[in-house]
């Protein structure tokens, strides 16, 4: 896995990162800067749902960009390393992360890596703790959560180091409303 | 219509903003790559036959090399790799590549498990 850009900045005097980079490409980025705010303004479904799901995509596509940021509302509604820490292999037996966020993570899992995880039992139990519209929405977050972890680091937007970083949550700008 | 967008179908607004996301993505390339692109990443997964590339130059069959590493070997992509693939789309043609690539290898997995039936649609 590169950590030197496949491509350069298109913003004058910032180095490349994810968002130098989509500038190349001007209409997506507006577009979906847009989408990625609305998704996580949105209160159907909670953030620190979302952020347990973003966590383990991370961990599992190896984006160690994804793996050190923290959205600030998530970290608001309780979700703290010591529980960010158990979304690991084995976070089924974890006594910090509650019944819905494990039938969540493995609705990761099956998305992100193998669809047979999402057995009857388990599809049952995402049922049973998320509404239809909460799982619509889950379902749009992990979908841009891989495509954009994989697209960084393909794109050899990885950080070589990187500490631990706690940044807004993205937000609709009041302009593009 | 994607996995996604049939999931949205009760939130007008977050399927309207994924829908542009998705157009604006594709907009961005020629509309026979982006078939070919889907298709070959499709294929990766069972989804569909493998496009036919006789009739393809070498620089789009390079690009769909590059896409079917997307879904299972994404770290597995070398320097080399990609720079071939800039050096057939350019910079921008490569940044909307890479997203459209990473996308429709999700929007698979998402038909995968069902997302659709899940969310109700």
């Amino acid at each position: 896995m590169s950590t030197i850009p496949r491509v350069s900045s298109a913003v004058s005097g910032e180095p490349p990162h994810f968002g130098s980079v989509l500038a190349h490409q001007p209409a997506i980025a507006e577009s979906f800067f847009a989408l990625y705010g609305r998704f996580w303004g949105s209160d159907v479904l909670a953030a620190r749902i979302k952020e347990v799901a973003r966590m383990r995509n991370a961990r599992v596509t190896e984006c160690g960009f994804c793996r050190n940021v923290r959205f600030d509302k998530a970290l608001g509604q309780g979700l703290g390393e010591e529980v960010v820490d158990d979304i690991t292999d084995g976070y089924e037996t974890s006594a910090k992360l509650t019944d819905t966020e494990k039938a969540v993570l493995k609705f990761t899992d099956a998305l992100i890596h193998d669809p047979e995880l999402l057995n009857g039992d388990a599809r049952a139990a995402l049922q049973r703790h998320l509404t239809p519209a909460q799982i619509a929405e889950l379902g749009l977050g992990v979908t841009l959560f891989l495509a954009l972890a994989k697209a960084l680091i393909t794109m050899g937007l990885e950080p070589e180091a990187m500490d631990r970083t706690v940044l807004p949550t993205p937000a609709v700008l009041e302009a593009a409303e | 219509m994607s996995a996604v967008c049939a999931a949205l179908a009760a939130d007008p607004v977050l399927a309207s903003h994924y829908a542009d996301f998705r157009g604006k993505t594709e907009a961005a390339l020629d509309p026979a790559l982006v078939a070919l692109v889907r298709q070959a990443v499709a294929a990766v997964h069972g989804m569909e036959p493998a496009p036919e590339e006789s009739d393809l130059d070498e620089g789009t069959r390079t690009v769909l090399a590059y896409a079917r590493r997307m879904p299972f070997e994404h770290t597995a992509i070398t320097d080399a790799e990609a720079a071939a693939v800039v050096a057939d789309l350019g910079e921008a043609g490569f940044v909307a590549f890479s997203v459209l690539a990473a996308l429709a290898d999700a929007e698979c997995r998402a038909e995968q498990v069902g997302l659709a039936e899940l969310a109700g649609g």
